[in-house]
């Protein structure tokens, strides 16, 4: 029994860190209409960045996540003007323009491998971060790091939350999302509106990185297979959807637990693929998801 | 207040408007006819800055505001509400106003108008929690009309207001169209219901493949022949009963 919360705690806290790229995913999803397909490298270079201040300015950790966070999210504003904008403003996912979207984001996802590359090297880097002891909860031992996971990655996501629900801000990036041509007419920047969702969307990149890095390695690599899990956990949650992308991700995260501690370790990564298909055929829109989402 | 001349757009490379003039006084209602797919709304979303004029000029209180973006076009005081009761179904009806209100950056103008807009439509303050998706058609046109007022703006474009609404519903949007009208906003009104319309304006045009056809008072496009052939049905009998 033991083992079973034991890997059920650890598919939680690597659950959160696919929610909260799916989530980036999804936010992007709804404010751009583009699936953005180099998110997997915006966590890894949220992960660098929060190492390098982690260890060069030599800041303590829970600084230096905010501060990855930060600077990412800038990044993420200045890649959405300088080169998706052009393109979003032409059309998003539903017309010939968004096909244009994707390759690009294919292409941006090369450049950033290699810029981190260039600068950081091939080799994975530890991310050495002092947790201190496992806490006792009953007769459960329980790693701080994963603790730290969940607890941060809660956190951030109230704080998104409340960011959407609770702030003017919030509501216009809503607005901006349902339908761009209304939010205009209520006066809402909405160019400015787009870079900002685009901007929060990768600041949630960036704490899923800097969260995994001290459990994983930090690696120009790491994206890749992270992407494919925050899609996978966006699809069974219901793409578009917030609350989906949360949920999905959990479960993706719990599914491959068990599957690796019950059937078999090496098929770790194909766990999530079974879930994903057993969801989509009981609901093709996944379970959070609606019918069809109508986009204006 | 709005002055339009020889404005070209369209959608694409789709020519729409072929040089349309329009002009609208301070404090007065100009109606905007024409048969579907003339060019009404195209020639609104041009205004508002939804699309690019080609080319023409468009004035707006002394300034050129062809080729602004939208939301600077309603800083400046112009807003437009649009076909189609479109309003976000996730919010609730006053988060839906308060985003009118996006560009005030000041809480207590913010307030005042939600008190206006809620003195226009009583029910709309009711109704002030409920997600505006489960509004009644109706309803939802408040939301709009009402969303459109919360920037105070000096004028306001209204298109078909009364569309796809019951009778006795539209009767009242009209009302109360005229009372904003009558509390100093100056109106230009898309309308398919062409003497309402009409009873309501001082002023309107006919537009008519992408080009201003007839223009005159509202009186005069009353009892005009081509008009009343049009969209009249012929006749205008009755028509002080009716308001
Ligand atoms: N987004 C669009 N893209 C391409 N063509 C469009 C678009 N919107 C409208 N049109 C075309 O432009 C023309 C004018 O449309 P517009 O909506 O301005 O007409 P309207 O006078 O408002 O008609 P209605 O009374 O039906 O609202 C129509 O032929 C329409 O098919
Ligand atoms: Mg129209």
């Amino acid at each position: 029994m033991d083992y079973v919360i034991d890997l059920v705690i650890i598919g939680l806290s690597v659950g959160m860190v696919y929610a909260l790229v799916a989530l980036g995913i999804s936010l992007i999803f709804s404010g751009l209409d583009i699936v953005h397909f180099a998110h997997g490298e915006i966590y890894m270079l949220g992960a660098f960045i929060g190492l390098m201040i982690f260890q060069k300015l030599a800041l303590p950790y829970v600084p230096a996540l905010l501060l990855a966070i930060v600077v990412t999210g800038l990044i993420g504003v200045l890649i959405e003007r300088l080169f998706y904008r052009r393109l979003t403003r032409a059309g998003g996912g539903y017309t010939v323009a968004g096909m244009g979207m994707i390759i690009s984001g294919f292409g941006m996802s090369i450049v950033l491998q290699n810029i981190a590359f260039l600068i950081w090297g091939a080799k994975p880097l530890p991310f050495p971060v002092p947790f201190g002891m496992p806490v006792e909860v009953g007769n459960l031992t329980l790693p701080m790091s994963y603790v730290w996971i969940v607890s941060a990655g809660l956190l951030i996501m109230v704080g998104l939350h409340l960011l959407l629900r609770r702030t003017m801000l919030g509501l216009a990036m809503r607005a901006v999302a349902h339908n761009k041509d209304i939010a205009y007419l209520s006066g809402i920047n909405v160019p400015a509106m787009i870079s900002l969702t685009f901007g929060v969307g990768c600041a949630l990149g960036a704490a899923a990185g800097v969260l995994i890095g001290p459990i994983n390695y930090v690696q120009v690599q790491m994206g890749l297979g992270v992407l494919i899990k925050a899609f996978a956990a966006a699809v069974v949650g219901g793409f578009g959807s917030l609350p989906g992308a949360v949920l999905g991700g959990l479960l993706v995260g719990v599914v491959e637990s068990l599957g690796a501690g019950f059937i078999s370790g090496t098929y770790k990564d194909v766990y999530a693929f079974i879930l994903l298909v057993l969801v989509l055929m009981v609901k093709p829109s996944g379970i959070l998801g609606v019918e069809a989402r109508m986009k204006a | 207040m709005l002055d339009i001349k020889d404005l070209v757009s369209g959608y694409g490379s789709v020519r729409i408007l072929n040089g349309v003039s329009l002009k609208v006084e301070r404090g007065q209602i100009v109606a905007l006819l024409g048969g579907n797919g003339t060019g009404k709304s195209t020639l609104l979303k041009a205004v508002s800055g939804l699309i690019w004029p080609w080319s023409g000029s468009i004035t707006f209180d002394g300034k050129r505001i062809d080729g602004l973006r939208p939301d600077r076009i309603v800083r400046l005081g112009l807003v437009q509400v649009t076909q189609g009761k479109e309003a976000f179904p996730g919010m609730t009806v006053q988060e839906n106003l308060r985003l009118g209100a996006y560009a005030v950056r000041d809480r207590a103008k913010t307030a005042a108008a939600l008190e206006r807009v809620y003195g226009y439509f009583p029910v709309l303050k009711e109704k002030r929690h409920e997600l505006s998706g489960t509004l009644s058609g109706g309803q939802l046109q408040m939301v709009c009309v009402g969303r459109g007022l919360m920037s105070s703006p000096s004028m306001i474009m209204l298109d078909e207001p009364s569309a796809a609404l019951a009778p006795q519903v539209v009767l009242d949007i009209f009302r109360t169209i005229h009372r904003i009208a009558r509390d100093g906003m100056t109106v230009l009104i898309v309308e398919q219901n062409v003497r309402m319309a009409l009873l309501l304006a001082h002023y309107g045009y006919v537009l008519k493949d992408g080009v201003i056809e007839i223009e005159g008072s509202a009186e005069r496009l009353m009892h005009d022949d081509n008009v009343r052939l049009s969209y009249l049905g012929g006749t205008v009998a009755n028509r002080e009963a009716q308001l």
